[in-house]
């Protein structure tokens, strides 16, 4: 537990940048993976020397950072867990995130690196929990299937630390227990190649329907837990944990910023009776998303959890348009653009803490210091500077295509 | 090698004591997946399968959240005490088994496990009390191989029969047709994905939620030679959705022979395949899933091009702790795949003043180099 008995915000970080970002924005911890032994074999992943330097720089801020070892390993996967894991120990590392009982023995038996039982492990009850604290884990990332509730049974009978998912995409399934993948593309999902059947139509014969029903009915929507966190507290869960090592600079800036400032404003109040509550959730709403549903953390989540819908991935209400490179009075603002701007748009500067920045570009330079009317994405433009805007700050602006 | 299946009826105990087999599976409806049973019709047939000799192994099988585990125990002691022994899947459930019931413990170990200190683990977490372990069927023949060798507990693996690809608590059918629901709790249909040319995955909804299920089933029979001869102790038939070749199935693997085999294909309904059990491929498309050329290197990586300015500059992030000097030479790879050296002629910082060097996260401003795009990787020659 941090200070004041508050969960920790763990957020996602799938690259050098986003842990950054992460931690800049507020995150007690982040967890990464690196070129092996994680489920997200298509996100960046960190080199040896990424890790080194992103372990610093967590560091050095009192962040903590765990790593992902979370894949089903195979036999011949193992045998170059050791030489990882004594890296791992050596860079400082605190605590990896397993779902295999052969990795959790070769982790333990290589380094003294705390054990975190990823929620690929599928634990549900305290019983589990009980097992896997045997076998050497000192944290459980329980499955989503279980509420807030349980999760609070589970660590007084356990005495264990208790981590949850509080927001992100879902598994429809029993984390770890899809092989759809596996078998209809040859890509095994549990080791980092899943191919999100769950998310595709399918035509549904038997229904009583004189023609096939269509839906997208193995899709969930997305995990959001904002209104749930006086029941997090009040359990006593050690962590939440934000899914999506995959997702943008602008999800992983955005989430550890809201959630860390909710939490900061229950130490201060001892509660969330605020219209910041409100703005939070404006926030959250701001970053592409499924429909939010709070999934089973009250109660289980039933047919109304089921999304229905063609996944769009630029469905969110604003979008980023890049990420402050460099800010001082002499350059201006150095803005890297992901999506294209126009002079006189409205921008948004979200600083660390606090509200954000509104900006109107009406003055855009290139790199070179020539006047520019459009901004074209993968290039650099400066703005003229604004006091309180710094490097790593995203820019975001109202969606448009 | 023995054979195992399940027993839903009188009737298919009388098949299974005909066929030689020494042990039946029971799945109470309130404990298994795909359970039928009653509490009164698992304690007949759990007293009628003891009568012809058969061993009651008792199915546990589904995933329990705290409140769904606290609930079944209460009732969980009815069946334990009627069976010899009990086969579990969550975690959970094995530990209870293992702490509070005298029982033998089978572990369905179906779901990852793929190595052998995993289920060295379960066997030593167990306390001598395993007695069996149910192998993943992601598994290759050469893992199974080795794994009849080198563990202390005899291992099953499925033979015959449906492949589970998807296991939700979520009611997933219900709420597209909910007048669709049968006496029994259940509701089955058949699904096609519009990204896969498969059609006809069965789907079935019950109490436990929902399941799906690969368009062909696993079918070792022609290889329950090799699997005998390997030592493997459980060879399983589940032949729960139509058991009307169950008989038939258990004689192959009895007495296999090749004719009679093409026979008993030709008029089974559903195709059958044998999996990963040649050879488990599962990860080579991995290095495929993204760019090669995009990924960063050890040592000798400076950083990243953020912008590629024709004829005029390139903006590098310079990422690598020793920064980048005017003297540098430089070595840049495309993302397509082409390699560009280079010396620096011009190095600037963002306020656009030559200087001689930029240091770890800041922006170098350097001489347009032709060819080079934004995204390309930056490297000490």
């Amino acid at each position: 537990m941090t200070k004041h008995q508050l969960p920790e915000v763990l957020a996602p970080a799938g690259s050098l940048d986003k842990l950054k970002i992460a931690v800049l924005y507020g995150a007690n911890a982040v967890y990464v993976g690196g070129q092996k032994f994680g489920l997200r074999t298509a996100a960046d992943n960190f080199t040896l020397d990424e890790l080194r330097e992103g372990m610093n720089f967590a560091h050095e801020r009192g962040t903590q950072v765990y790593v992902v070892l979370n894949s089903f390993l195979h036999d011949k996967d193992l045998e170059e867990v050791p030489e990882f894991v004594k890296f791992l120990e050596e860079i400082g590392t605190d605590a990896v995130i397993v779902s295999d009982l052969g990795v959790v023995k070769t982790v333990r038996a290589h380094s003294k690196i705390p054990v975190h039982i990823s929620t690929q492990a599928s634990t549900l009850n305290s019983e589990s929990a009980r097992i896997w604290k045997e076998a050497g884990a000192t944290r459980i990332v329980l499955g989503r299937e279980v509420s807030v509730k349980e999760a609070g049974k589970i660590k007084r009978e356990v005495d264990i630390e208790i981590e949850m998912f509080i927001h992100g995409s879902m598994c429809m399934a029993y984390s770890g227990h899809c092989v759809i993948s596996n078998f209809t593309q040859g890509r095994d999902s549990n080791r980092g190649g899943c191919a999100h059947s769950c998310r595709f139509e399918y035509s549904l014969e038997g229904l009583d329907t004189p023609e096939k029903k269509k839906a997208y009915f193995m899709s969930s929507k997305d995990l959001e837990g904002l209104r749930v966190l006086p029941a997090f507290i009040e359990e006593k869960i050690d962590s939440l944990k934000i899914e999506g090592r995959m997702k943008s600079h602008l999800y992983a800036g955005t989430m550890s910023k809201v959630y860390s400032e909710a939490l900061k404003y229950y130490a201060e109040h001892g509660d969330f009776l605020s219209d910041d509550l409100i703005n939070w959730e404006a926030e959250l709403s701001k970053v592409s998303h499924r429909t939010y549903t709070e999934a089973s953390l009250v109660e289980k989540a039933g047919a109304d959890s089921i999304f229905n819908e063609r996944e769009n991935a630029s469905d969110g209400e604003w979008q980023m348009v890049g990420s402050v490179i460099d800010a001082n009075p002499k350059s201006g603002i150095v803005i890297e653009v992901r999506n294209a701007f126009n002079q006189g748009d409205e921008l948004e500067i979200i600083p660390f803490k606090g509200p954000a920045i509104k900006v109107v570009a009406n003055e855009i330079m290139d790199l070179a210091m020539k006047a520019v009317t459009r901004t074209r994405p993968t290039t650099l433009v400066r703005l003229p500077f604004v006091e309180g805007v710094s490097s790593m700050h995203l820019v975001r602006q109202r969606g448009k295509a | 090698m023995k054979l195992t299946s399940y027993g839903r009826s009188l009737h298919e105990l009388n098949i299974l004591k005909d066929q030689g087999f020494e042990e039946v599976i029971l799945e109470p409806k309130s404990l298994s997946r795909f359970g039928k049973l009653s509490k009164d019709e698992f304690l007949a047939l759990s007293m009628r399968a003891k009568e012809l000799g058969l061993r009651v192994l008792l199915e546990w099988d589904i995933l329990m959240t705290e409140d769904v585990f606290t609930a079944k125990l209460k009732e969980v002691n009815d069946y334990v005490a009627h069976a010899d022994a009990v086969r579990v899947q969550d975690p959970g459930a094995f530990g209870w088994v293992v702490r509070n019931t005298d029982r033998p413990l089978q572990f369905i170990a179906e779901n990852g496990n793929h190595n052998l200190p995993a289920l060295e683990g379960w066997v030593d977490l167990a306390k001598g009390r395993l007695e069996r372990l149910i192998l993943s069927i992601e598994l290759s023949k050469t893992a199974i191989e080795g794994y009849v060798q080198k563990l202390k507990v005899p291992c099953e693996l499925l033979g015959m029969g449906r492949i589970l690809l998807f296991y939700t608590p979520r009611p997933l059918l219900s709420a597209l047709a909910p007048e669709k629901m049968t006496m029994n709790g259940e509701i089955a249909a058949l699904g096609e994905s519009e990204e896969s040319p498969h059609k006809g995955f069965p789907i079935v909804e019950n109490a436990h939620g929902t399941f799906m299920f690969h368009i062909k089933e696993f079918c070792l029979v022609d290889f329950a030679h090799e699997l005998r001869q390997m030592g493997l102790g459980f060879f399983r038939i589940d032949q729960r959705w139509d058991n009307q070749l169950l008989a038939e199935i258990s004689g192959l693997v009895k007495n296999f022979d090749a004719t009679g085999f093409e026979t008993f294909k030709e008029k089974y309904t559903q195709d059958l395949m044998r999996g990963f059990y040649l050879v488990n491929k599962t990860d080579v498309l991995f290095p495929k899933l993204k760019n090669s050329r995009l990924q960063k290197r050890e040592g000798d990586y400076i950083g990243e091009v953020l912008e590629a300015e024709k004829g005029s500059h390139l903006a590098i992030m310079v990422k690598n702790p020793k920064g980048l000097k005017k003297t540098d030479l430089l070595k840049i790879l495309h993302p397509k795949g082409e390699i560009f050296e280079s010396k620096i002629y011009s190095l600037r910082n963002l306020s656009l003043e030559e200087v001689d060097s930029v240091a770890a996260g800041n922006l170098a401003i350097i001489q347009f180099i032709g060819g080079v795009w934004v995204k390309s990787q930056v490297f000490y020659q």
